[in-house]
């Protein structure tokens, strides 16, 4: 790992990995607290449209999947709000137009499309600087709304009631909680792939549950897990030449199962 | 001085009218409590009365509007359901509330016996215990004015007793309006100044002993109901 360090493109894809693993890790607690796994899902389906956007008009299609997401998650919040339709069945609209708009998109451009096996699967060592400097800025953003926001934010999770009487403004908030989800979803892609990007919300959450015993360890314990499952799948998917996003979600299962072993037996 | 003042309220979901003009004053420093049957509208009221519904007519508290008087105002939620596996201490889920703003948190932990629970998960809590650290992150608000849904759903009879006990003191020691949902008629006779029955329309709105009449309960929840006294050790 150390000689593959000195590759400018393996420097990256750590750099990318480490600010994705500690966003992802923050939000997911958000994420499995308000139980919205099915949302990051579905808008980081949708947002093959804004992939397909990007590439029929030649530019990143990164940029433009973060705007077109952006977008649907106020729809979504706003859809939530002010309609009877159910949120999971919300999701399942917006989920299914976004792919099925980009699907159509994609199919008006001749040949083959490598966005489309990436916007899957993920490929974290392709990415560029240009990339990676959206992806530090956006993180830093977020994760400074959150930790700034966390006790506002999860009092409006716990119980939206109480958190609008303590002064928070509930209907603002919701809508700022989806746009960072859908915003940092839409980054998890370049990493994960939309196939295995919720592993990086749900996992390392689910790890820090077992040892955690407040919520502030809890958001520490996540980054700690998020950090090692990335740092730990980049690493060994470079030795073994394997996809490096199914290999960092394997070795975050591996890394929960271990720690359920262990507070199994230390608890005993 | 009216703590709550309501007139000509309604409220509608779609062509389903679920309160029906209703005209009542709160006075401050009352006990005040809202009875009526399954589906009556009591909940209905009360997130009108917390601003988080749409409504025709007009609400005041403390004679300002809701918007205005929201930081005088706490809330007991009925239901509180959230990741029991979460681990977020009592200590960290008070402070959520209180957003670190509250001087008298530890006082007011002592009070209502939730200092004792400080470290504890909320998912580890008993009802009872969970119910007093909900009480807490509201007195914390130091609020003028309470609200409490069904404070003593999920509580035994002693836990009750004991419950209503600690809301009386809240409302002597603490100067609090209470305005709270309760199921339990025996309790609610002995507590409350002032009772509102409620089933779409106001059935009826006056000290107990005036308005909790066979007639009144007849109409409320049909001829079968009978008030049963709890009996305590």
């Amino acid at each position: 790992m150390i000689v593959w360090l000195a590759l400018p493109f393996i420097q990256r894809a750590v750099l990318a990995g480490l600010i994705l693993g500690a966003l992802l890790a923050i939000l997911g607690i958000f994420v499995v607290l308000r139980r919205m796994a099915f949302f990051s899902d579905g808008i980081a389906h949708a947002s093959l449209a804004g992939v397909a956007v990007g590439v029929l008009a030649d530019t990143n299609p990164l940029f433009t999947a973060l705007g077109i997401s952006t977008i649907l998650a106020v729809i979504m919040a706003w859809l939530e709000r002010k309609t009877k339709v159910a949120s999971d069945a919300i999701v399942g609209l917006i989920f299914t137009g976004g792919m099925a708009t980009g699907v159509i998109l994609l199919a008006l451009k001749s040949g083959y499309q490598p966005e489309l096996v990436s916007f899957l699967f993920g490929n974290i060592l392709s990415i560029q600087w240009s990339e990676l400097w959206l992806m530090a800025v956006l993180a830093a953003l977020i994760v400074a709304f959150l930790l700034l926001n966390y006790k506002r934010l999860a009092l409006m999770v716990l119980n939206p009631e109480i958190a609008h009487l303590s002064g928070v403004p509930v209907t603002l908030y919701q809508t700022l909680l989806y746009v960072t989800v859908a915003a940092s979803a839409v980054l998890g892609i370049k990493m994960l792939g939309v196939a295995l990007l919720s592993a990086l919300l749900i996992v390392p959450v689910s790890t820090a549950k077992l040892i955690a015993k407040s919520f502030r360890s809890l958001m520490l314990w996540s980054v700690i897990m998020s950090e090692l499952t990335v740092i730990a799948g980049i690493a060994l998917s470079i030795q073994l030449n394997l996809p490096t996003g199914a290999v960092i979600v394997i070795c975050g299962l591996i890394l929960f199962l271990v720690t359920l072993a262990g507070s199994k037996l230390f608890n005993r | 001085m009216d703590a709550v003042s309501v007139k000509n309220l309604k409220i509608r979901y779609g062509s389903h009218v679920v309160l029906n003009g209703l005209n009542f004053e709160i006075e401050k420093g009352n006990i005040a409590a809202v009875i009526g049957p399954n589906g009556s509208g009591k909940t209905t009221l009360f997130k009108a009365l917390l601003g988080l519904i749409p409504y025709e007519g007009e609400i005041k508290i403390f004679q300002k509007s809701i918007k205005n008087a929201l930081k005088r105002i706490a809330y007991v939620p009925q239901h509180f359901d959230f990741d029991r596996t979460l681990p977020i201490t009592v200590d960290e889920f008070l402070s959520f509330a209180s957003n670190g703003k509250s001087i008298n948190a530890k006082e007011i932990c002592r009070e209502v016996s939730v200092d004792i629970l400080a470290e504890k998960l909320i998912g580890d809590l008993s009802g009872g215990q969970l119910q007093r650290v909900l009480i807490a992150q509201a007195l914390i608000k130091d609020p003028d004015l309470l609200f409490l849904d069904e404070p003593s759903a999920g509580i035994d009879i002693e836990g009750s007793k004991a419950f209503y006990d600690l809301i009386k003191h809240i409302n002597k020691e603490h100067d609090v309006t209470i305005l709270l949902i309760s199921h339990e008629m025996s309790m609610v006779s002995d507590l409350a100044d002032q009772i509102l029955c409620l089933n779409r329309d106001l059935v009826c709105n006056g000290p107990p002993r005036e308005v909790l009449t066979k007639k009144v309960l007849d109409k409320l929840y049909g001829p079968e109901m009978n008030i049963r006294e709890h009996k305590h050790l």
